[in-house]
């Protein structure tokens, strides 16, 4: 449902009034040379909301380094404990993510409920919980080879606080329909005064965006995502991971790049002062060859192959099967990061032509 | 630090944050492995069940998952062995009574000790797996009345790997037990037994296979090696239990290394049913 309407310069004046209490993180555009076009966008930290460029078609990498950065401290130790590890760390500065995709705001979802299976990781909540999330909706795919729509997350209907539809345009200002997901979304908008109730016609503009979305978008599938896990349990021992893993470098790109991609790493750093220092966790990803590895160097995933059919299970159909929430968010990362143009879609449709 | 602060971390509650144990004793054990007893200084058990695991902090160098070797009848200490393989297990060697370390746990499933209430038991450990086993074997021994027959085999690499060397003896004199020893390279010394964990079913009286629970935990290559001569013996697969060793880092089931398939092995292991770890491609191998 359409709850309100707010023009794009009206809501950057909100945007720029929230970054007194919150540091403001969305998509910025950058010249990268070396690509064609030169012009790539990143979710970054800004201090003005001119800074932001929603406009946008996607984001290289996905905001999950601001609610799990790439290496964080857990806890700081100091040699008076003896043993007594010292108050954790938690960060709950207050963000805003604005411009967040609905494939992203389906992988915060996911993190939402992973770091909260059996135990509740504190470190991961302390930040997620103060932050707030401007959902941006896609009208059209952001770039070719996204399967977005095969994984039912080219939409969202929850997981942001306020989530923006670009309705059209109002003297060259984006008119935006807004949702509230959250009633601390309702009331920041509500509050301001800047946004109205949506007419008629602003409704009827609504079910047309919607209705022509639904035809927006291709499936790229040759499969149905709720097929994958029948499709996926016949293709344990096909030779296609053999195959895709000569061209495979394990150097992690694709884990890297990966909206829901959460495998850690925990490790020790020390100080100059004996008995200092702090106990550390960094991203870590499954196709590194060492991953596996335990004490002994018995590696449980030696081969390319193995932790190239790894990667693949997992967001098909594992996560999905643990968590009950979609793995794979087909925003294709993985497919754009990779050196050696392995593609998870091609993948998927090849094991799908072997059965 | 400020009160907003100073609450968000009253409320919360950190997974990762060890809790000091004192090291009590220290035993080595043999030129790789270190028996060490620990408690806590408020004298708390560690409330574990036979089978888990923790995980040991030396602050500075590292956590690495031990299992836990003795067991929840004799609850004023635990203890831990430990090989010495990496930088964790290297500093656990160079400990002394009266020092802290960090005790993240206990973590994961151990044995499901109910189920073995009323049953004949057979265990099986090869090398390093006789520590987890040995939380078992002194719970049966502690509650002898509530099982039936004990049968217990050990396969060590060479009389100079032996582990529990005192309770070996103790083993081997009592009438509680049936206990075997073999090792695979005997040296000039060696008086008992050699060859493989598996020659030693011949000197097992016959197994009954409905009343017989089976557990087996050694090195990954002994593992089909002994479900073959289990299952020939006619006993069913759900009557088998496995313990599986793999890479361990948060202990929570997060950071995926000791994932298999879709199991994450220190939540829903280490200890399982053969008849879980048969359908898991990459659990046995």
């Amino acid at each position: 449902m359409l709850d309100r309407i707010i023009l794009h310069s009206d809501l950057m004046g909100l945007v720029d009034e929230l970054a007194h209490k919150r540091r403001i993180i969305g998509p910025v555009a950058r010249d990268v040379p070396e690509c064609d076009p030169p012009v790539r966008y990143f979710y970054e930290e800004v201090d003005h909301a001119d800074q932001l460029d929603l406009s946008f078609n996607y984001c290289v990498y996905s905001p999950k380094r601001f609610l799990t950065p790439p290496a964080e401290t857990l806890f700081a130790f100091s040699p008076d404990d003896e043993g007594l590890a010292g108050t954790p760390d938690y960060d709950p500065r207050p963000t805003v993510l604005v411009g967040i995709h609905p494939c992203d705001i389906h992988a915060i979802r996911l993190y939402d409920r992973v770091f909260d299976i059996e135990y509740r990781d504190e470190h991961y909540f302390a930040r997620r919980e103060a932050t707030m999330i401007i959902g941006l909706d896609c009208r059209v795919p952001c770039t070719e080879g996204v399967f977005c729509k095969d994984m039912g997350t080219n939409g969202a209907e929850e997981g942001f606080d306020v989530m923006l539809y670009p309705l059209g345009t109002d003297g060259g200002n984006v008119r935006y329909g807004v949702m509230f997901g959250t009633s601390a979304g309702r009331e920041w908008l509500l509050y301001s005064r800047q946004s109205v109730v949506p007419s008629d016609d602003d409704k009827r503009t609504f079910e047309k965006y919607r209705a022509e979305k639904e035809t927006a978008f291709p499936f790229v599938l040759h499969t149905r995502r709720e097929d994958l896990p029948e499709l996926l349990s016949r293709s344990y021992d096909s030779l296609l991971w053999d195959a895709t893993a000569r061209r495979c470098y394990s150097c992690g790109s694709c884990n890297l790049s990966c909206p829901t991609c959460y495998c850690f790493d925990i490790s020790d750093e020390t100080d100059l002062t004996p008995g200092a220092g702090r106990r550390t966790r960094e991203w870590d990803g499954c196709q590194l060859p060492d991953f596996a590895l335990v004490s002994g160097d018995h590696n449980f995933r030696a081969k390319t192959a193995s932790r190239l059919r790894h990667r693949i299970y997992r967001k098909a159909v594992w996560i999905q099967e643990r968590s009950g929430r979609v793995g794979c968010v087909g925003c294709a990362r993985c497919d754009r990061a990779c050196t050696a143009k392995i593609c998870s879609v091609e993948i998927y449709n090849q094991l799908a032509e072997e059965v | 630090m400020t009160t907003a602060e100073s609450l968000e971390h009253q409320t919360r509650a950190s997974l990762y944050i060890p809790s000091p144990a004192r090291v009590i004793g220290v035993q080595q054990m043999t030129d790789l492995e270190v028996l060490l007893q620990l408690a806590f200084d408020n004298g708390r058990p560690l409330d574990h069940e036979p089978g888990q695991f923790v995980q040991v902090s030396i602050l500075g160098v590292g956590e690495c998952p031990i299992s836990v070797c003795s067991s929840p009848t004799r609850p004023d200490h635990f203890e831990l062995c430990v090989r010495r393989v990496g930088e964790v297990t290297t500093h656990i060697h160079k400990l002394e009574e009266g020092d802290v370390i960090g005790i993240r746990g206990p973590l994961g499933h151990g044995f499901d000790v109910a189920e073995l209430h009323g049953k004949d038991i057979l265990i099986v450990a090869g090398g390093l797996g006789i520590a987890p086993a040995r939380s078992l074997i002194q719970y049966i021994l502690d509650e002898r009345e509530r099982f039936g027959a004990f049968h217990l085999l050990y396969g060590s690499r060479s009389p100079s790997e032996l582990l529990y060397r005192e309770d070996l003896t103790l083993w081997r004199q009592s009438p509680d037990v049936n206990f075997h020893l073999t090792v695979d390279r005997p040296d000039e010394q060696w008086r008992g037994k050699s060859g493989v964990v598996t020659t030693l079913f011949k000197e097992l009286p016959q197994l009954n296979p409905t009343e017989t629970m089976v557990v087996i935990i050694g090195p990954p290559v002994m593992f089909k090696f002994v479900v073959l001569e289990v299952l020939a013996r006619r006993i069913p697969q759900k009557s088998i239990y496995c313990s599986l060793e793999r890479r361990m880092k948060c202990g929570v089931g997060i950071c995926g290394h000791c994932q298999v398939n879709n199991i994450y092995v220190c939540l829903e292991g280490p200890v399982f049913k053969y008849g879980q770890l048969k359908a898991l491609r990459e659990a046995i191998e």
